[in-house]
């Protein structure tokens, strides 16, 4: 399946907080959605008539909750599509709608897919629990126990990390202060002011060891790419990016099922497979986009994908430079940490970086002479482990 | 936030779980001071919270079972702040929840009480203690248990 299919088109528009009061706009799912299609079809010069008969992949929202979610998203754009596909993977949707389409384009069901991921959790009419994202076992078996969501889940993680292997927040604070330093030269991105080392270290503590700048920021946001069979990709657009591989596996324990490792994510079955499929290396990356709910993701990750040892994450993220300008540039858009998590669609953000970059056309961020970049996707937070949905991509100029 | 949609005393009141077939026997079993898992009959192996098979050998023929409330801490948090849970929390700022090893196998999440924040560490022995958080639902909470020199 290597280089069959292509990304020839992408769309993010720019975060906000509907804080009214400050300007900012207040607008629904479907502006998003709607905005996010028209950026990714001008970016492809194609037209929406021309999905008529394609496919289209929809990522459920947190706002609205709507169960019957992708026949809304195709009636509001106006599209028939011949396949529909729905992701309800979490911070992983938009990585599934890729590789799913992929996997039509390549089965020839269709030539082209349009994904759209888009979503507006800031703009639920109150802070009520009427538009938020509900697991039955963190209703049951976690809120009565005490349990705030995904900060506690990621605390217990980070915790051990750090019992096991002595990472330090300051660690964890340097892929914090680079991720922003990548966001200031991001026009979209929501956080762009510089971060130091204490404002990371002395930033508000939400459930120890996470503190406020461990944590993704939440936005409203619509993000969109395109991808179309290696033919269809040639006669759209001189600069294809090819998916040169991909692997994924799905509610993975490392150990036995009741007392796993949580330091492991299931990014370590996944990577292999999908650099098997690409025939490359992880040092052959000349970026990776890594998926930063939590700073502590980012370090555990860089080990699953094989760039250090498991344990190794800290003293690796310590000793190499993860800017743009460095040996491993690392979320070159600043990430969800700083340019903003768009609830189900934050995901997005670095697939569409990784074919930004891979294009030439992340402007004052570019990564010099870009060949192959990596992308991951982790969703779905588990009870007493850590993440169930498990994504890694890796893209390319050339196959 | 707003309680527009409820009134003050749901607002203010303990975030309940709902009581289902699957899991009612666990609910009604911490009303008897009893903290129930569920255990295979097939293989044998134990697990929590509670599913409709065994997610070890597949079998539907699972039992409840009294847990003997004992186990070791693997990790907890400090909360400090309430996110996407009931406002009365808020009275019960600092606390530690643990995600505590039972000595049958399966980990659980549970609120640290009866002792100081620095008690909780990774590796306490701790035990479990039944909290009656509202007039029909109580929760486990785990303390340390104490040594015996």
């Amino acid at each position: 399946m290597k280089g069959r299919v292509a990304v020839v088109g992408y769309g993010e528009t720019p975060y906000d907080r509907a804080r009214v009061e400050r300007g900012q706009p207040r607008l629904t799912a479907e502006e998003y959605a709607s905005w996010a299609m028209d950026l990714a079809l001008k970016s492809a010069g194609l037209s929406k008539s021309d999905f008529d008969g394609q496919g289209l992949g929809v990522a459920g929202t947190i706002y609205p909750h709507a169960e019957i979610w992708s026949a809304e998203v195709a009636q509001n754009l106006g599209i028939t599509p011949k396949m529909i596909i729905r992701a309800d993977q979490g911070g992983a949707a938009a990585a599934a709608l890729l590789t799913q389409g992929a996997l039509a384009i390549n089965a020839g069901i269709v030539d082209m897919f349009l994904c759209i991921v888009a979503d507006a959790p800031l703009s639920i009419p109150t802070a009520s629990a009427s538009g938020a994202r509900t697991w039955r076992y963190e209703n049951d078996y976690m809120l009565p126990f005490g349990m705030m969501g995904p900060n506690s889940i990621f605390a217990f993680i980070m915790r051990r990390h750090m019992h096991q292997y002595g990472t330090k927040r300051e660690h964890t604070g340097k892929i914090a202060i680079t991720q922003r330093y990548h966001a200031s030269m991001n026009p979209v991105a929501y956080l762009k002011a510089p971060m130091t080392m204490d404002e990371y270290l002395s930033s508000r503590v939400i459930a120890d060891p996470i503190h406020l700048l461990d944590c993704c920021i939440s936005v409203n946001g619509g993000l969109a790419f395109i991808l179309a069979s290696k033919e269809k990709a040639k006669e759209i657009t001189d600069k294809p990016v090819y998916l040169l591989g991909f692997g994924e596996c799905n509610n993975y324990t490392h150990g036995s099922k009741n007392r796993p490792d949580v330091t492991y994510l299931g990014i370590v079955k996944a990577a292999p497979d999908a650099y098997k499929m690409a025939g490359i290396k992880p040092q052959d990356a000349s970026f990776v986009e890594i998926y930063d709910d939590y700073t502590i993701a980012v370090l555990m990750q860089l080990e699953d994908l094989g760039f250090c040892k498991k344990g190794e994450g800290g003293k690796f993220v310590e000793q190499t430079d993860i800017s743009i300008n460095g040996q491993l540039p690392v979320n070159t858009h600043g990430g969800q940490l700083s340019a903003g998590q768009a609830g189900i669609g934050g995901g997005c953000s670095h697939i569409v970086e990784a074919v930004r970059q891979l294009r030439e056309e992340a402007g004052q961020r570019q990564v010099k002479d870009p060949k192959i970049g990596i992308v991951t996707a982790i969703g779905g937070l588990a009870y007493g482990v850590n993440l169930v949905h498990n994504v890694v991509m890796v893209f390319g100029r050339e196959v | 936030m707003s309680a527009s949609s409820e009134t003050a005393e749901q607002y203010w009141s303990w975030t309940k779980p709902e009581i289902t077939s699957l899991n009612k026997p666990f609910w009604d079993g911490l009303r008897r001071r009893e903290l129930l898992i569920q255990r295979c009959k097939k293989c044998g192996e134990y697990q929590w919270y509670a599913r409709a098979n065994c997610i070890h050998c597949g079998s539907r023929e699972l039992e409840w079972v009294k847990s003997s409330g004992k186990g070791k801490i693997y990790s907890y948090t400090i909360i400090n702040m309430v996110v996407g849970n009931s406002p009365i929390f808020n009275k019960e700022l600092p606390y530690a929840v643990a995600l505590v090893e039972l000595d049958e196998g399966p980990r659980m999440y549970a609120m640290m009480t009866d002792c100081y924040l620095s008690d909780v560490k990774i590796d306490a022995p701790v035990e479990v203690v039944f909290k009656d958080v509202a007039p029909d639902l109580t929760i486990p909470m785990f303390r340390p248990v104490k040594s015996q020199e």
